[in-house]
């Protein structure tokens, strides 16, 4: 398509975990909020330094994994004591103590299908293309160079003060990339 | 504080009170009618003895299980140290270094928990319905070949050796390291958890088995070592989360950092699950094949207030502390977890008492006052051996390869040494 091409983000290449991390505090204190950093392999301290605060897919595991409690007891109660009551040992009609093992289980089920699908939500997933992938410089995020990009449509995004930013905080080579 | 601290006086008191408690025995054992009617209540656990409950209950015979609740409490916390040190050799971890010298110190208060048993042997053919079982009942003719006196006594007598020479050499070489700097030290410490763990888990089963399962010889439970050892940790966990939080402010300041502290508080979590797993499995089995050789265990444990004991274990040893330190956030709040680590301890000392103590009150829960006064004592001296030697050597392992490791990892670099750290760990 002959569309003209729009502004994307800024990518600003640096050589050094330090850098980066460097970088991305200044980055978060200057008070962007579209942005992120890529890097080879973890750096500790980076959330920190980024200001990301802990992952919401907790919540979404919590409500997966009382779900499937609350499904495997009632399930159980329903078949064994009202649906279809049958003495089986001696034992009672219902107990929380023989239906806890399946109700165990979906619990755990449903937690990690909670944790799967929270996940996904929550990073927007899956998301089929992504225009920084395009930029041949981005192919060493997965070997060695660290970069950070900062969206364009970023609140305090501007083509010319945000380049002068990463410039000052030691980038190696800034592109702006293009949709 | 107390710097007039003397050892020679300390057990020349205890000497005296073991003997006086030994005469008080002698007096005792030679009464045979107090005996049988205890012993059979004690057994059957049944309320259909109404006549042999605490009003018959010789004050001896009272101590001795107090005793042995508080001394099985305490020892779950030496175990719980002493595995703590072997896992974090066993996975060379770096996290734990800070905090391991004390656990080596509580660990090496095994030996003094030896010294401590000594009532306990004394005392054993008032605490233990088996030792003076005459004829014996079947089931005790058939594990006649562990339950039988000599055995009782050479396997305690062996046990206390094995943990002496491990806690020992484990602290002996983690102070040489403090010295040397010697690698080795590591290698050698390595070793010693990797036998050690072997060690432990056979000699954490026999304690189990002989000190505290067969006050009912005729139970059967796969689980009771390892049920043991789940509530031991768990309270050691929280023993050395307080630990931690007391010393990070003193002799620790410096190489105790927020990643330290989550970390105990997520195996603190972890243990948690991990004692209502093994309590439900050893629970829901013998429910489930409701085999009289198995299910009496627990019929003893659901007359009269011992049902509310129970449900209160059930409740306040797994519910809420699961629910409590279920968010990641709380581990770091001191405000939720110091009265979460206090439970801990009331939970697993309720746990001892509810294993223990049905023996000899089959009709619900007594509190004597020999329970205070036994957990006072046995404390105070554990309390007293442990700041002696904590005050005696470095407060964590100065020169270990991985302390470096322990005290950056996690942390941001500060902008002045930033160049070397970062990252690719």
């Amino acid at each position: 398509m002959a569309e003209t091409p729009k502004p994307y983000a800024l990518l600003a290449e640096f050589d050094t975990p330090a850098a980066v991390m460097n970088a991305a505090r200044s980055v978060r204190l200057a008070g962007f909020r579209r942005w992120d950093v890529h890097s080879p392999f973890p750096i500790h301290g980076m959330d920190g330094a980024m200001g990301i605060k802990n992952s919401k897919v907790g919540y979404f595991s919590f409500i997966g994994g009382v779900t499937g409690l609350t499904i495997g007891m009632s399930m159980i109660w329903f078949m064994n004591e009202y649906d279809y009551p049958l003495v089986v040992g001696g034992k009672p009609l219902f107990s929380p103590l023989f239906a806890f093992p399946v109700s165990y289980e979906l619990t755990i089920l449903l937690a990690s299908f909670g944790t799967l699908l929270g996940m996904c939500y929550l990073n927007r997933l899956p998301k089929l293309y992504n225009p920084i992938l395009k930029n041949q410089r981005f192919a060493r995020a997965s070997d060695d160079r660290f970069f950070i990009v900062i969206e364009a449509s970023d609140p305090k995004f501007s083509a010319t003060e945000t380049r002068k930013l990463l410039e000052s905080l030691g980038s190696s080579g800034i592109e702006m990339v293009e949709d | 504080m107390h710097s007039n601290f003397n050892p020679i006086k300390t057990w020349l008191l205890a000497a005296v009170m073991v003997w006086f408690i030994h005469g008080t025995v002698s007096v005792n054992a030679a009464d045979p009618a107090a005996q049988p009617a205890v012993n059979a209540a004690a057994h059957a656990g049944a309320t259909d003895h109404p006549e042999a409950t605490k009003a018959s209950i010789p004050v001896i015979k009272q101590f001795a299980y107090s005793y042995l609740t508080a001394f099985m409490f305490y020892l779950s916390i030496c175990l719980g140290a002493l595995i703590l040190v072997i896992l974090h050799h066993l996975f060379d971890a770096g996290w734990s270094v800070p905090i391991r010298r004390f656990l080596e110190h509580i660990a090496f208060l095994l030996p003094v928990m030896g010294l401590l048993f000594l009532p306990i042997a004394l005392l054993a053919t008032q605490i233990y319905p088996w030792m003076t079982m005459n004829p014996p009942d079947h089931s005790l003719a058939a594990k006649s070949v562990l339950f039988n006196q000599p055995t009782f006594y050479v396997v305690a007598f062996v046990i206390f050796a094995l943990w002496t020479w491990l806690t020992w050499n484990l602290r002996r070489w983690s102070i040489k390291q403090d010295e040397t700097g010697d690698p080795k030290c590591t290698i050698m410490l390595r070793r010693y958890a990797a036998g050690g763990v072997w060690i432990f888990a056979l000699t954490l089963t026999f304690a189990a088995i002989y000190w505290m399962k067969s006050l009912q010889h005729q139970f059967f439970s796969t689980m009771y070592g390892v049920y043991y050892f789940a509530g031991s940790t768990w309270t050691t966990l929280a023993t050395c989360y307080l630990i931690t939080i007391a010393l990070s402010k003193g002799p620790l300041k410096g190489v105790i950092f927020k990643r330290q502290i989550y970390d105990i508080g997520v195996l603190l979590f972890a243990f948690t699950v991990f004692y209502a797993y093994i309590h439900f499995s050893q629970y829901f089995l013998i429910w489930n094949a409701a085999i009289p050789e198995e299910t009496f265990w627990y019929v003893l444990r659901e007359k009269g207030s011992w049902w509310d004991v129970g449900m209160i274990i059930l409740f306040g040893h797994f519910v809420v502390p699961f629910v409590t330190l279920l968010r990641i956030d709380v581990k770091l709040k001191l405000s939720i977890m110091f009265p979460v680590c206090v439970w801990v301890w009331c939970m697993h000392y309720l746990d001892m008492t509810f294993n223990i103590m049905p023996v000899l009150y089959p009709d619900g829960l007594h509190v004597t006052i020999w329970d205070p006064i036994c957990l006072a004592v046995i404390g105070y001296v554990l309390y007293r051996v442990f700041k002696k030697s904590f005050a005696a050597h470095a407060p964590y392992p100065i020169r270990d390869p991985r302390l470096k490791e322990a005290i950056t990892w996690h942390e941001e670099p500060d902008s002045t040494n930033v160049s070397n750290e970062g990252g690719a760990h």
